[in-house]
Order: structure tokens, then C-alpha cells, then sequence
């Protein structure tokens, strides 16, 4: 029995689902609340330099069967540079955790679907991936109608509170969601009776990763950062996860984060690799440098529809080839795609007010 | 009258619902195009909030194509991050949430999550909750914008994903744990539906110029109630389609799609 407290959710629906699975006894998909609680007091807090090259950061932090949080939000600040590096670098057997996102969970289920010997997603926590506007994701719609993935479902409250819970280093969070949804029958979260109102409420574990990765605007040296537009939940990834990467749009003086310290939103203490990447979440967009690049996301779409129509895998091969394997870093990967496009994408985000002194 | 195509019609539809002083918690699409409609028209006062962060854009840049964009940032008054802006929601600061789906059932339960298969095995996998499950729990009013199909408008749906009146029971929303009062509007281009108060069941209130209630429970997989009032839409007039199509959507993003 998952829990003893319900909604009336039992017959509401026609869905049909795997009744062991969704009652196994609870697990963490990551590190437990203690465990990442030790990651945290064990670690040297001194105000160092972090930066170090991506493929450094990577290397020192990526390694099979970790959870991997994934910042940004759909198409907004999402860390595209850090998942080009880890398929470079390899990594099998991984659990993802987000809220919305597009590209970066479709460039790692392209990696294992060409080669899962190198990349490969055992299971995703998540709210929703796909690509909006542009449509729905065809690698996710290939993995799960072939059972290979499993996934986890929450809302995007869920995720986000899940983060939070995380960060706030407490093992659970009430929601008012998920209840009286087929979420509360398979997902992991769990209906309790509220011990001060006595009515139900929603209980979503924390959600720790190993690794969260995250692209913000501008951060010094030592990993403060600040985020404009936007904040998706990258902050809350951040401070849950064991170990973070951030790639930022600028470094910044570390005077000036002293100067308006009210603008961190993620302390030097939960940043452990700090990369200065500009264009970082291309072809995704970040608040006040460039807005998202329609036509290569709609190519990139193209290709993996093309594979789940056909299960002709070249022309994915020949994008990782180019765009991936073909690069020696990020900075390649943009040469690429030509100063003209990213002048546009520059343009088209109007030069949004940031804040960098 | 004007000629207009069906999405015009959902979005007019869409703006005509939504009060004046109130707070829309919007998705990419027709929600704001609806709601931009509103806030030119008859909801001066009407704001816009998305589940990235921004609270009160200026949508002056254009349409947003992805919720989290810097076009839904514009000139917002209060831009933090999901936790926020879902946390503003659970306390009673979002009069409506405007969701869409694959299928929805006579209690106004959406599914859009899967089609066919089981959920761990499915044929069609969707892209999920997103925001559109916790919109619908605690938004204070739900609507949800639904192509007229027997296939959508379902005896039951395949997963339930966006909590509606669930089985119909007077206290399932309670038993949930859910704090909004529950699914209020939906809209198709040919009608226009609310629900009964007393059973929860969804109710038919208005119907295309030219069509009758028949040929709206045709198209629809269960009873539909019929509203003793039920009443004509009304029907966008050359300056509701002018804001459309040269203010709300100047690039035909989401107005000028075929429909399947």
C-alpha cells in the first residue's frame, strides 16, 4: 500500500499502469537528504576560483548513474554547453531531473539512441519535455512507446517545490497540486492528512541531484551569480544539488557583487565549476544577450522526427558529428553557426536591461 | 459579419470569459493572445502572469513563443521563478488558469500525458502536466481550450493530468487537497460550455450562429447538459479581428494554423 490517506482519484480515469512499480517502497532517485547534507559539510567553503575549462569541470563531475538536475526552463536559459560536454565525455545510466525542458533532454536521448554505451537515461523526473511552439518531442515520444526510459511525473510546481524542498534542506514539501490527479497513483509523492487542518495535502520528496547544471547571466570568479529574466528554477537546482556547474554570460568583478549583494541568487558556496561560456544556452535563449534560435531548433527537431518516423539514424549521426563530436569545445560548436546568426539572436532579444556593475 | 477562422474564434471566445481586475495565469499560445485581446477591450485592468516568473509583462516585443522568454519578461512588475509564481497561485492570487489538453471528460478532467498503451508502455507519450496541473488545482477558475472532437470530449480520459471535478463528487476537490473552485469555461470554435453547479457536469452555454445543441452532443462522447438559456456566441467584429491579427498575433503564429 503506497499510503493509507487518498483523494478519490481510484476510477476517475481509464489508466492503466504497472501497480508494482507505482508501489514499490520509496527510493531516492539521487542523494538522500542526509547524504547530500554530508556532500554539503564536507565540502571546503573558502572563496576560491572556480573557473576551469568545461571539459575540466566536466570530467571532475560527470560519471555514470548520477542524478543530473537540469536548469533553465523549455527553451530559456537551458545548459546546452554543459550537455554538449557531457556527451562528449560520456555518461551511462543516468537519472535526469527538471521541470520543462526541450533541447537538452532531447541532445541526451539522441547521444543513447546513437550510442548508449557512451550516453545513456535510465529515468527522468520531470514536469514536461517538449518544444512548445515548435512541437512535441520526438525522442522522448520514441523512448517511452519503446519502454526504454522510465518516467516519473509531477507538475511543474512539483518539480520546482521538489528543488526547493531540496534546497530549504528538508526531505519533503506540501503541495496543493498532484492530489486527485493519476499523478498521485504513480508518481512518488504520497496524500497525508494535514496534522493541523486534518484535511489532505500533497507530500513531494525532495529531489537532490548529484549534479545540477545551470547557465545565468553573469557570476564572479567564485560562483555568485546572478540571473535575469526569468529565474526558471535555477536557483532552488542549484542549492539542492551535491555538486553544480554553472556556465555564465560574463564574469563579473567580485566587487560588484559586493556592491548589490540583494542581486545573488546563487552563492559562491553552492557552485563548485564556474565556466565563462558566452551564447552558453544557444540554441536556447538567455535574458538580455540573445533570444532563442527558432530555425536550429526546428532543424534539430527535424532530424530526431525523421528518425522516430523511420528509424533511419544518419541524419542524427551527421548532426552529433558536425555539431558534438565534431567540436573540440562549445566555443567551436558557435563558429559553426556563424557570427551572423548569433548577431541576430542578438538583436532579436532587444538588449533586455541586466544589471553587471 | 466578418469572415474568421477558427482560432480566432477560440481566442475572441477566450477573452470575452476573462474579467476585468482579475489575474490570468497564462500558456504559450491562445491564452495570451486572449488575454491581450481582453486587456485592449473590456479587462483594462486584467494581468497576465507566466509560470517562468514574469507577473504583468508588457507583451510590447510580440508574442511570446515559449513562456519563459524574453518577450514574456518585457516590463513585468514581479519577475522571479516557477516556485513564485505556482506559490502566488496556491495562495489565491490567480483568478483564472487557461490550460489546453488531449481529452477531457463531462467533470472537466484533462489528459496530457499519454494516448494508448499503459503509462509506463505508452503509444503516445505527451509532454505532460507542465504547468497545467497545478494551474487547474489552484488557480481559483479553470478554463481549458479543447479542439470539438468525439475523441477529446471522452466518457473518461486515459490519464488523468489536470485535476477537474474528478468522479463528480461534491467533495473531491477537498479530498484532493486542492484549493481552486475548479474547472468554469470550456472553449471549442463551435461552442462554448460551463458546468451545472449542482451535479458538476459540463453544460453546454452557447452555440455557433447556424448550429444547434444536436450538433454540438454529436461531436461530444457523453450527455451533454443543454442550458435552458442556451444562447448564440458572439461572434468577433472587424476591429476584434483587426486587434487579432495586427496587435495579438501580428506574425499568424497561432491564428493562422490549419485545423486538422
Amino acid at each position: 500500500m503506497k499510503s493509507k490517506v487518498s483523494s478519490k482519484i481510484k476510477k476517475v480515469s481509464n489508466l492503466k499502469y504497472d501497480r508494482k512499480m507505482a508501489e514499490e517502497p520509496f527510493e531516492w532517485w539521487g542523494p538522500s537528504p542526509d547524504e547530500a547534507r554530508r556532500t554539503m559539510s564536507n565540502k571546503a567553503k573558502g572563496m576560491r576560483d572556480k573557473c576551469m575549462p568545461l571539459k575540466e569541470a566536466v570530467g571532475r563531475h560527470v560519471r555514470d548513474g548520477i542524478n543530473i538536475g537540469i536548469g533553465g526552463f523549455v527553451n530559456t536559459r537551458v545548459p546546452v554547453a554543459i550537455v554538449h560536454e557531457i556527451i562528449r565525455h560520456g555518461a551511462r545510466n543516468l537519472t535526469l531531473s527538471f521541470q520543462s525542458n526541450s533541447i537538452c533532454a532531447e541532445l541526451l536521448a539522441g547521444a543513447m539512441i546513437l550510442d548508449p554505451e557512451r550516453v545513456s537515461i535510465r529515468r527522468v523526473e520531470l514536469a514536461w519535455w517538449g518544444y512548445e511552439v515548435i512541437g512535441i518531442a520526438p525522442l522522448l515520444r520514441y523512448l517511452t512507446s519503446n519502454g526504454m526510459i522510465r518516467l516519473d511525473d509531477y507538475t511543474n510546481y512539483g518539480m520546482s517545490a521538489r528543488f526547493k524542498a531540496a534546497a530549504m534542506g528538508i526531505p519533503f514539501v506540501p503541495t496543493r497540486d498532484h492530489g486527485g490527479s493519476d499523478m498521485e497513483l504513480v508518481n512518488r509523492g504520497r496524500m497525508v492528512e494535514c496534522p493541523f487542518t486534518d484535511k489532505n495535502v500533497y507530500l513531494v520528496p525532495a529531489c537532490h541531484p548529484d549534479l545540477g547544471i545551470v547557465h545565468v547571466t553573469a557570476a564572479d570568479i567564485y560562483g555568485n551569480s546572478r540571473i535575469f529574466g526569468a529565474h526558471c528554477t535555477c536557483p532552488e537546482i542549484s542549492m539542492a544539488a551535491a555538486h553544480t556547474i554553472v556556465t555564465t554570460e560574463r564574469i563579473i568583478p567580485n566587487e560588484n557583487i559586493r556592491t548589490y549583494p540583494n542581486l545573488t541568487e546563487i552563492p559562491y558556496a553552492s557552485v563548485d565549476a564556474l565556466v565563462e561560456q558566452p551564447y552558453g544556452a544557444y540554441p536556447g535563449a538567455s535574458y538580455g544577450f540573445y533570444w532563442f534560435d527558432m530555425d536550429h531548433i526546428k532543424m534539430f527537431r527535424g532530424i530526431c522526427d525523421e528518425f522516430r518516423k523511420t528509424g533511419n539514424k544518419d541524419g542524427l549521426k551527421k548532426y552529433y558529428d558536425e555539431y558534438i563530436f565534431g567540436c573540440e569545445t562549445f566555443d567551436d560548436f558557435l563558429s559553426k553557426v556563424g557570427y551572423k546568426k548569433l548577431r541576430q539572436l542578438r538583436d532579436m532579444d532587444g538588449g533586455q536591461p541586466i544589471i553587471l556593475s | 459579419m466578418p469572415e474568421y477562422t477558427p482560432f480566432e474564434m477560440i481566442a475572441y471566445t477566450g477573452s470575452r470569459v476573462l474579467e476585468d481586475e482579475k489575474i490570468v495565469f497564462v500558456g504559450t499560445g491562445l491564452p495570451i493572445i486572449a488575454s491581450m485581446h481582453a486587456q485592449l477591450t473590456h479587462a483594462p485592468g486584467l494581468s497576465m502572469i507566466f509560470e517562468s516568473g514574469p507577473l504583468s509583462p508588457i507583451l510590447e516585443m510580440g508574442m511570446p513563443l515559449s513562456v519563459g522568454d524574453t518577450r514574456a519578461c518585457r516590463k513585468a512588475c514581479f519577475l522571479k521563478g516557477l516556485s513564485a509564481v505556482f506559490e502566488l497561485t496556491q495562495r489565491g492570487y490567480s483568478d483564472y488558469a487557461f490550460i489546453g489538453g488531449a481529452q477531457i471528460d463531462m467533470y472537466g478532467n484533462v489528459c496530457s500525458t499519454f494516448e494508448g498503451g499503459t503509462y509506463n508502455a505508452p503509444q503516445t507519450r505527451f509532454p505532460g502536466s507542465g504547468g497545467a496541473g497545478a494551474m487547474a488545482a489552484n488557480c481559483e477558475k479553470s478554463i481549458i481550450i479543447m479542439a470539438l472532437e468525439k475523441r477529446r470530449f471522452t466518457e473518461k480520459v486515459e490519464f488523468l493530468t489536470s485535476i477537474g471535478f474528478g468522479d463528480g463528487s461534491a467533495d473531491y476537490r477537498e479530498k484532493a487537497g486542492v484549493t481552486g473552485a475548479g474547472p468554469y469555461r470550456v472553449i471549442t470554435n463551435q461552442a462554448l460550455f460551463g458546468f451545472d453547479k449542482k451535479t458538476r457536469r459540463m453544460e453546454l452555454l452557447e452555440v455557433l450562429p447556424g448550429k444547434k445543441a444536436k450538433n454540438i452532443q454529436d461531436m461530444v462522447s457523453f450527455d451533454l447538459l443543454i442550458s435552458p438559456d442556451l444562447k448564440e456566441m458572439a461572434e468577433p467584429t472587424a476591429e476584434d479581428l483587426r486587434l487579432l491579427r495586427e496587435v495579438c498575433d501580428p506574425e499568424g503564429y497561432f491564428l493562422n494554423r490549419k485545423v486538422k
